[in-house]
């Protein structure tokens, strides 16, 4: 029982990824975008877990002009680390510009939300 | 297809030469029949040859007219050697190429030459037939070729259709065991093995708007029943990943912060659905999900098989209230 399941984490990446979210090396970790509804139809897009060799706000800038939205980093006390917020549901955006870029595979980005 | 027929044509005419000997006679009558057939057959393609070649090689009327002549002569005497006995295909084709070639020499001398070459014909067919009546074995090989042939046919015909081999004395083949194996199997059980597997039905969310800034979800505690999750798992997965809050009411409906549609409902539920409900390994939906330590198991009663899934995190939320308000509450 035991060598299944081991066997099983090997294949996902998810499942493992409560353990090595806040290890040093940027390679296992997910990108995790979500999306929070404001008021009416407007939204949030906040995407956590870019690594922290990247400057931010550089990223932040170039997302801005990328998806003509306004946007900012936000440093947390939490242990959610630096996290971008973009007006705007951006999700398939942010998804497509980070792969483009090489910031992350396509694997270690999850989207989140409705 | 073809490659196995090729590996199995020859045990199967081997063992229809032993079975079949009794019947050797009729075989072979028939099998001479098709040959005088198909002996006609090359004399009808013989002759618009000849023709073709005489219009090409009209130098004068006469000369033709000679030639016309001595192909209908050429004509009779072969039917005369078809009466006589059997004749193959080859000896036609070689006397059709001989005549060919000769008639360009006939040009010049037609007639007499003509008897000339229907003797060598003659010889030549009489060698074939002294050759061929000592083996009589020949024959019956070829009658019996032409038959396996015909069977062949009829099987590939019937091959889609489940048991060839019924009536014929031949031995099945694979494929039309696999076919006959498949037949029986959709017969007894047709919902085991059709190849596709129960799909998961599951009642569509019913999501009503409250007010202006609250959704309900009124069948929330029947979805939970049938895919047999806990309402606390499904609510915080579904709260998590809307980011919004919400709560149980009275009626057992989920009332959920912020407008939703049913379709957003229902893309967040599948996805729950495919990471906490169908098993990873077999994708069957009879699981079940366990803690232990701190960690949630899936558990699939299927194959047995068992794996970690991710824990719920809502992650950061951004400060959407105003915040004059949270410091109203907070004061």
């Amino acid at each position: 029982m035991a060598v299944e399941m081991s066997i099983e984490n090997l294949k996902k990446t998810s499942a493992a990824d409560d353990f090595q979210d806040n290890s040093e090396d940027g390679t296992m970790n997910l990108i995790h975008v979500r999306c929070q509804q404001r008021n009416g139809r407007k939204m949030i897009t906040i995407v956590e877990g870019i690594s922290p060799i990247y400057s931010q706000h550089r990223i932040v800038k170039k997302m801005k002009k990328f998806f003509n939205c306004n946007g900012n980093v936000h440093k947390t006390e939490q242990d959610f680390g630096d996290v971008i917020q973009l007006q705007g549901d951006q999700r398939n955006k942010v998804k497509e510009f980070l792969v483009s870029c090489e910031l992350a595979k396509e694997s270690q980005i999850k989207l989140h939300g409705v | 297809m073809a490659e196995d027929e090729a590996i199995f044509d020859p045990t199967m005419k081997k063992k229809k030469k032993k079975k079949k000997m009794p019947f050797d006679l009729e075989a072979a009558l028939e099998g001479g029949g098709d040959t005088q057939e198909s002996t006609e057959a090359p004399e009808k393609d013989d002759t618009p040859k000849n023709t073709d070649t005489n219009e090409t090689e009209k130098k004068s009327e006469d000369m033709d007219f000679d030639l016309d002549l001595s192909i209908k002569k050429k004509k009779k005497k072969k039917k005369t050697f078809d009466m006589d006995g059997m004749d193959d295909a080859l000896a036609e084709i070689e006397n059709a190429a001989d005549g060919e070639t000769q008639e360009a020499a006939k040009e010049s001398t037609p007639a007499e030459i003509n008897d000339f070459d229907a003797d060598l014909d003659f010889a030549l067919t009489k060698k074939k037939k002294k050759k061929k009546k000592p083996k009589l074995e020949d024959l019956e090989a070829e009658a019996l070729e032409g038959n396996n042939k015909e069977n062949e046919e009829n099987s590939e015909m019937k091959d889609k259709s489940g048991t060839t081999w019924a009536g014929t004395e031949r031995d099945y083949m694979y494929d039309e065991l696999l076919t006959r194996v498949f037949d029986i199997m959709r017969a007894k059980n047709p919902d085991m093995c059709t190849g596709e597997k129960k799909r998961f039905v599951m009642k569509p969310p019913q999501v009503v708007r409250v007010g202006t800034k609250k959704t309900s979800f009124v069948n929330f505690t029947d979805v939970c029943k049938t895919l047999h999750r806990p309402t606390e798992h499904l609510l915080s997965f579904l709260l998590a990943e809307m980011g919004t809050s919400g709560s149980i009411d009275g009626n057992n409906q989920l009332i959920i912060k912020g407008r939703f549609t049913q379709k957003q409902v229902e893309n967040v539920l599948r996805r729950y659905i495919k990471e906490y409900v169908t098993c990873h390994t077999c994708r069957s939906s009879d699981t079940f999900l366990h803690k232990e330590n701190r960690l949630f198991f899936l558990q699939c009663e299927t194959c047995q098989s068992r794996c970690s899934v991710t824990s719920i995190k809502s992650g950061y939320q951004a400060v959407t209230a105003k915040r004059a308000q949270i410091r109203a509450k907070a004061n």
